[in-house]
């Protein structure tokens, strides 16, 4: 019991790992954009264009158009206690720009790549950028995590079901006498197979409600107290579905375990 | 009711029954006698499709042994009482239990099961014993538990093996009395034993077997 419960505790626990981390990078659009600078002296009607083009484009969210001016003024207002910098400038240097907010499902590296080289080809556009390799990076450390994460519930998985087959097993075997009465007494499959399901079920939940009670305890005693000293800890999510799913997925891996100890009832 | 047409069974390479041809009619009640090891056991093994035939047909009512399956073996058992010669009690579940098992494998509502568990064990002076364990039972109080697990719910065919096996003379014939009952209720009744004192004067059929072959058949 208490292997099943440490099995679906560190599968847990890896699942709210993997949530967390889809949670986070879910997050990352909202403040991933992608600017484009105009060349000087665009003519108005290529801008338009250029922003019509961009507002059709299905991988755009928000599109928001900066002229030189105004890049000039964020600038300053940026720049508010050291402005004298500015104050030599004969001319503005900056060039107009236009900042593109991507949608969440096109922010992958490969169609970010695949955005800005058709962004670069558009006439009037002199140079795009975007945080190239801090978007790769997050995308590889998204994938790295996702794909331990399902190696580990994959092991897990099999194990829990392993404990479980093993545990009805033996106490089919304990009660073969048993069993073999009461198919000469006329049990069918459904009658013989039942008990043992129950309990393959039962040690399932028990398992699954011990691990939950170490989570909830985690959670509630520790974490929610470390969340005071460390702010960072807030960004991480405990989702209340958790508390149905363990349950459930403790129930069918002892019944998948108990299934497979019992295999074929013959008469 | 029951008809063996040229049957034989092999255990490994020794004959178990050689080419026996039988039938027994509804509400019959028969013995079959022999020494021990003459095929008695695996006969009635045969009935209950415990064991199949190497070759030939066993035909028991609408059934044919050799086509039953899963789903419909477990139907001709919950109709045929069985008294095992190895008794084959449940030690962790006491007398009560023992004998609800039949009518349980059967789904037979709690209530319907208690009244004819009771009456069952009435029936073979067991009904004081009711909460009592297996082991803490004699040879012969353990035999009578295996009868009223046998003739609970009415059986259409009740097969005993060896019934009387443990039992002293008087409550042999007591035994005895039980199955003519059932029998008068119209339940077929097959008794395999190697004691001629169960037959005796009884005017039923006496089928005798030997080395696994028919020998006889004679009136009790």
């Amino acid at each position: 019991m208490l292997t099943i419960a440490m099995g679906l505790l560190v599968m847990t626990l890896v699942v709210l790992f993997i949530f967390n981390v889809d949670l986070f990078t879910k997050k990352l659009p909202e403040k991933f954009s992608v600017v484009a600078y105009m060349k000087e002296g665009i003519p108005e009607a290529d801008l338009q264009n250029i922003l019509a083009a961009l507002k059709k484009n299905r991988s755009v969210e928000k599109v928001r158009y900066i002229s030189k001016t105004e890049a000039f003024r964020e600038l300053r207002s940026t720049m508010r206690d050291a402005d004298y910098i500015l104050e030599g400038l004969d001319e503005n240097p900056l060039s107009a720009s236009i900042e593109i907010r991507l949608k969440r499902e096109a922010v992958a590296p490969e169609s970010v790549i695949s955005f800005v080289s058709d962004v670069k080809k558009m006439p009037g556009v002199d140079d795009v950028q975007y945080g190239e390799k801090f978007l790769t990076s997050i995308h590889s450390i998204k994938m790295g995590v996702q794909t331990v994460g399902f190696a580990l519930t994959a092991i897990m998985t099999a194990g829990i079901i392993f404990i479980c087959y093993s545990t009805v097993k033996i106490l089919f075997y304990r009660r073969k006498e048993e069993i073999e009465t009461l198919k000469l007494l006329g049990a069918t499959r459904g009658f013989i197979r039942a008990p043992f399901l129950v309990e393959g079920g039962i040690i399932g939940i028990i398992g699954a409600g011990m691990s939950l009670a170490t989570i909830l305890v985690f959670y509630q005693g520790i974490f929610k107290k470390l969340t005071v000293a460390a702010p960072l800890f807030t960004a991480v999510v405990f989702p209340p579905e958790v508390i149905i799913f363990l349950p459930a997925a403790g129930l069918f891996l002892g019944v998948t375990g108990a299934l497979i100890a019992i295999g074929r009832i013959r008469f | 009711m029951i008809h063996f047409q040229d049957v034989t069974k092999y255990y490994d390479t020794n004959t178990a029954l050689k080419n026996i041809t039988l039938s027994f009619e509804k509400g019959e009640m028969a013995f079959i006698t022999g020494p021990s090891g003459a095929g008695k056991t695996t006969l009635l093994r045969l009935i209950y499709a415990a064991e199949l035939p190497d070759s030939g047909k066993i035909t028991i009512a609408q059934w044919e042994t050799d086509k039953l399956d899963g789903s419909t073996i477990p139907l001709l058992r919950r109709n045929t009482g069985i008294v095992f010669q190895d008794f084959r009690l449940l030690f962790n579940k006491n007398v009560f239990d023992n004998v609800a098992l039949s009518l349980r494998v059967r789904n037979i509502s709690e209530k319907e099961t208690k009244d004819e568990v009771l009456a069952a064990l009435r029936m073979v002076n067991l009904r004081h014993k009711t909460d009592a364990f297996p082991s803490s039972l004699s040879g012969g109080e353990q035999q009578r538990v295996v009868i009223a697990r046998a003739i609970v719910g009415d059986p259409t065919i009740l097969l005993a093996d060896e019934p009387t096996g443990n039992l002293d003379p008087d409550t042999a014939t007591g035994i005895m009395n039980i199955f003519k009952e059932i029998n008068a209720r119209g339940t077929t009744a097959l008794i395999a034993t190697h004691n001629r004192e169960l037959f005796k004067n009884t005017g039923k059929r006496v089928i005798k077997i030997d080395g696994g072959a028919m020998t006889g058949e004679e009136k009790g």
